[in-house]
């Protein structure tokens, strides 16, 4: 496997594949398991259908009541789920390579540049290609033993659909790594990019008469087939398009490096570039910034929380709007829906006015973006340590707990930053819409995601004191994900409430509907405060750099 | 004077993998202080127990009287560090790295941290990472300095600097003892040490395996006497002689290159029966009396990956 660096290249992937092609494959399976028990009544199939139609905004609601529709329409909701490793891999390919140096050693090879990044590329696209064989034959284990009506074809072609988004995605964070210094902002940059045309994608079904604009999205074309429901079937354009845009955006970055200096960026236009500041010699003596650590992780959180606040602000108001759009359908179908209901009450809680129950419903997502933000910057943590960054400052007459507390309180100040925001957009899009609810529990519903921010940090603050920054930040998706799952399907699996009471979000509640739930927000502080302090003691004692 | 550094019996091991084994030592204060050894010796182990970056297995490190683990963050106001291998933040300028470095210390002379940055010419306003292997150096030599510190602990201080800015060292070295300062660096390159230290500590796979002035370690040399005669000489003259280790024939029996430990007079007053053209003696380097202590065994040490 070390002959050449296309396979040097697969070898450092073969625990993702196995790991990402396993896991996505249950998650695809994971809703397959319950819709016989979704579908016991023709009554029920047809709740099931009124009750998906509602959902229509976030994927298309076909066939919902087969178990090839269903899993389909289900795994809409997490199409960004999927897209995260090969978007990660694909912004540190050859810019991470080239962090480290190792690009350097990597092109004194009598191999042309061409070469290097063909391999490099090559070998992630076979990953995604494994991945999806992988995921085809878990759907398809999966249609075979729930009573699905797809064969291995449809699932193998469903897995290739999700290849194909998946190259897409990676292909576009490796050509935005071009423009980047660094490996973080190309990531940063395509995540953005990923969520920006999750939402372009959903306009259409929203907004009537905007196909053209959510054409602009990849997702769309990826939507376009749903190899899982026979009748569907694939949409062979979408396809290609998908395959096309991969290897354009592929191609193109690989033209530009083999163009640019090894280390370097390809400038952009005039009109993208920040304005250049000016150099100056003399120290930085003012600089709020530099005064202490809490003011570094500050002043380095800043700008990714810039971002993530955009996003998960303009998600909240883009909810807080498609709910009032959609107020009028909702309540007809509430009013003859029990299905519906049932959901509600699953995922918003309560039986409490429409606009409540299904924004609470809808803000279910806000804390999951939340606490993604929180891993991202535990990863940078974990990472500063293992890089050796944390080196000289800890040889400074600076406590090993209060550099450690400093960087975390910059953390928690994000979330407070976010939620306030996020806050203030979603009560400005209630008002500019004419929705009322309840501005008390709009305000304990968005605040109250912060524990959940601090809770999933903390452990990550703490599996740092062990494990290496990939593993940790694998660990902590894992348990998100966990959470989520436990949570978003459990109520539908009918999972025992020991089972519900595992994942955070279940002390989250339903505020928006039943206000925050004190007591359960202080246990969620409480266990985030152990977690930190068992972090910082671990912290406090063990080898750095080691 | 008193010892500023006093290792005993310090050990660390990383799993089953060898760091450091029971190496002891001390240093004065006011001295500068050598500690040579090859890659995966243990030098940076060593250096990090006492920056207490790593705990030790068993044994105990202080400075100042103070022990390095349990009181490290008095100790780290006494001490100016710079690491082997330098990561700061890469989107940081020179300047801010500086700035922020000199906050955490609590405050430092700016007039003194200005004259720092201008005898090594340092442009403080390029980032980090878009400094050279060299610059990236200087800017962790000068946090190093620039609060005073009453000990400087430096690994590999000089590794990547061109001889201008090694000269700059050197004299910053010379000027910390001139002030009573200690200084201790770790180093590969012997002839630094040679000129910079007053004392010299040998480590080798984890062990320290001599430790005194470098004049003594000097003492225990072997160097070489090349004599040119006139008329040939039988080597054998020489072979018996005190202090002679090895005798080798040059120029059809014009001359001979002796390898020497100990007096010479013997040497001298056998060469004196004959015409002698010229004679040299070579003294050797550190490097030299490094090597001999490797050549013994020439295996690669066995290193924890990751340290040295």
């Amino acid at each position: 496997m070390l002959r050449s660096i296309y396979l040097k290249t697969l070898r450092d992937y073969r625990v993702a594949i196995l790991g990402w092609g396993i896991g996505m494959g249950l998650v695809v399976i994971a809703p397959m398991a319950s819709v016989a028990a979704l579908v016991t009544t023709p009554q029920a199939r047809e709740q099931l259908v009124s009750l998906a139609a509602s959902f229509a905004w976030n994927a298309d609601p076909i066939h919902v009541d087969t178990i090839g529709g269903y899993a389909t329409f289900k795994i809409g909701f997490f199409v960004f789920l999927i897209v995260i490793w090969p978007l990660l891999v694909g912004s540190r390919m050859l810019r991470g390579e080239e962090d480290r140096g190792s690009m350097d050693v990597l092109l004194s090879l009598p191999r042309p540049r061409l070469n290097v990044a063909i391999e490099k590329l090559a070998a992630m696209w076979t990953a995604l290609f494994v991945m999806g064989v992988l995921i085809g034959l878990l759907a398809f284990a999966g249609g075979s033993k729930f009573g699905g009506d797809f064969g291995l074809g449809g699932g193998l072609l469903y897995g290739l659909n999700l290849a194909l988004i998946s190259a897409v995605f990676g292909s576009l964070a490796l050509f935005i790594s071009q423009f980047t210094q660094e490996r973080g902002p190309a990531a940063g940059s395509a995540a953005g990019l990923l969520v920006f045309f999750i939402v372009l994608d959903m306009v259409h079904r929203v907004v009537p008469n905007t196909e053209w604009i959510s054409r602009l999205s990849p997702i769309y074309y990826y939507n376009l087939s749903k190899p899982l429901i026979p009748s569907y079937g694939t949409n062979a354009a979408g396809m290609l398009f998908q395959l096309a845009l991969a290897a354009i955006l592929g191609g193109a970055a690989i033209w530009l490096f083999v163009r640019r200096d090894v280390g370097g960026t390809v400038p952009l236009p005039r009109w993208l570039r920040l304005p250049e500041r000016q150099a100056s010699r003399a120290l930085p003596v003012g600089d709020w910034s530099l005064g202490s650590v809490y003011a570094r992780s500050m002043g380095m959180i800043a700008m990714p929380t810039f971002w993530w606040t955009l996003g998960i602000a303009a998600l909240a108001a883009f909810m807080v709007y498609a709910v009032q759009l959609l107020e009028t359908k909702m309540s007809t179908l509430l009013s003859g829906s029990p299905a519906f209901s049932t959901l509600i009450k699953n995922v918003g809680g309560g039986d409490a006015s429409v606009n409540a129950g299904f924004l609470s419903a809808m803000l279910f997502f806000l804390p999951l973006g939340l606490m993604a933000f929180a891993v991202t910057q535990v990863n940078g943590w974990s990472a500063d340590e293992q890089d050796g960054r944390l080196e000289l400052v800890l040889t400074t007459p600076q406590s090993r707990i209060a550099v450690m507390f400093g960087r975390f309180a910059a953390l928690a100040t994000a979330t407070v930053v976010i939620s306030v925001v996020t806050l203030l957009a979603s009560a400005a899009s209630a008002a500019a819409a004419g929705l009322k609810v309840d501005e008390g529990n709009l305000a304990a519903a968005i605040l109250g995601m912060i524990p959940l921010g601090l809770l999933i940090a903390a452990f990550g603050y703490l599996a740092s004191g062990w494990l290496r920054t990939a593993a940790d930040t694998g660990l902590l998706s894992f348990v998100l994900a966990a959470w989520f799952f436990i949570s978003f399907i459990g109520p539908e699996l009918k999972l025992p409430d020991a089972t519900l009471r595992l994942s955070a979000f279940y002390y989250y509640g339903t505020p928006l509907l039943h206000g925050l739930p004190v007591t359960s927000v202080v246990g969620v502080l409480v266990v985030a405060a152990v977690a930190l302090g068992l972090g910082a003691l671990r912290f406090a004692n063990k080898d750095i750099g080691v | 004077m008193a010892a500023i550094i006093e290792v005993d019996n310090l050990t660390k091991s990383y799993g089953g993998k060898r760091g450091i084994a029971d190496v002891s030592f001390s240093v004065e204060e006011g001295e500068v202080f050598g500690f040579l050894g090859p890659n995966g010796a243990g030098k940076t182990t060593t250096i990090r127990l006492l920056m207490a970056l790593l705990h030790a297995d068993s044994g105990s490190a202080h400075i100042a009287g103070r022990d390095c683990w349990k009181d490290s963050q008095e100790i780290k106001r006494l001490t100016g560090y710079m690491p082997g291998e330098p990561a700061l933040d890469p989107n940081l300028t020179g300047g801010q790295i500086l700035e922020y470095f000199a906050h955490l210390r609590g405050g430092v002379d700016h007039a003194y941290l200005q004259q720092l940055i201008q005898r090594f010419d340092l442009d403080t306003s390029r980032k980090f990472r878009q400094y050279s292997t060299g610059n990236k150096r200087k800017v962790v030599l000068i946090q190093a300095f620039m609060h005073r510190p009453r000990l400087l602990i430096l690994d590999e201080p000089t590794s990547g600097l061109d001889p201008l800015n090694q000269q700059e060292f050197d004299h910053m070295v010379k000027e910390a003892s001139d002030e009573g300062r200690t200084v201790f660096l770790s180093s590969h390159v012997l002839s630094e040490v040679e000129k910079t230290c007053t004392r010299v500590g040998i480590i080798r796979d984890g062990s320290l395996v001599r430790i005194g002035d470098v004049a003594e370690v000097k003492a225990i040399k072997r160097y070489e006497i090349t004599i040119t005669f006139a008329n040939p000489v039988p080597p054998e003259t020489f072979k018996s002689l005190d202090g002679v280790i090895e005798v080798e024939t040059l120029n059809h029996d014009h001359g001979v290159r002796l390898a020497m430990q100990g007096p010479a007079d013997a040497v001298i007053k056998a060469a004196s029966q004959y015409q002698v053209v010229s004679l040299t003696s070579y003294e050797p380097s550190l490097e030299d009396i490094f090597l001999r202590y490797y050549e013994a065994d020439p295996a690669p040490a066995k290193e924890a990956q990751g340290v040295a």
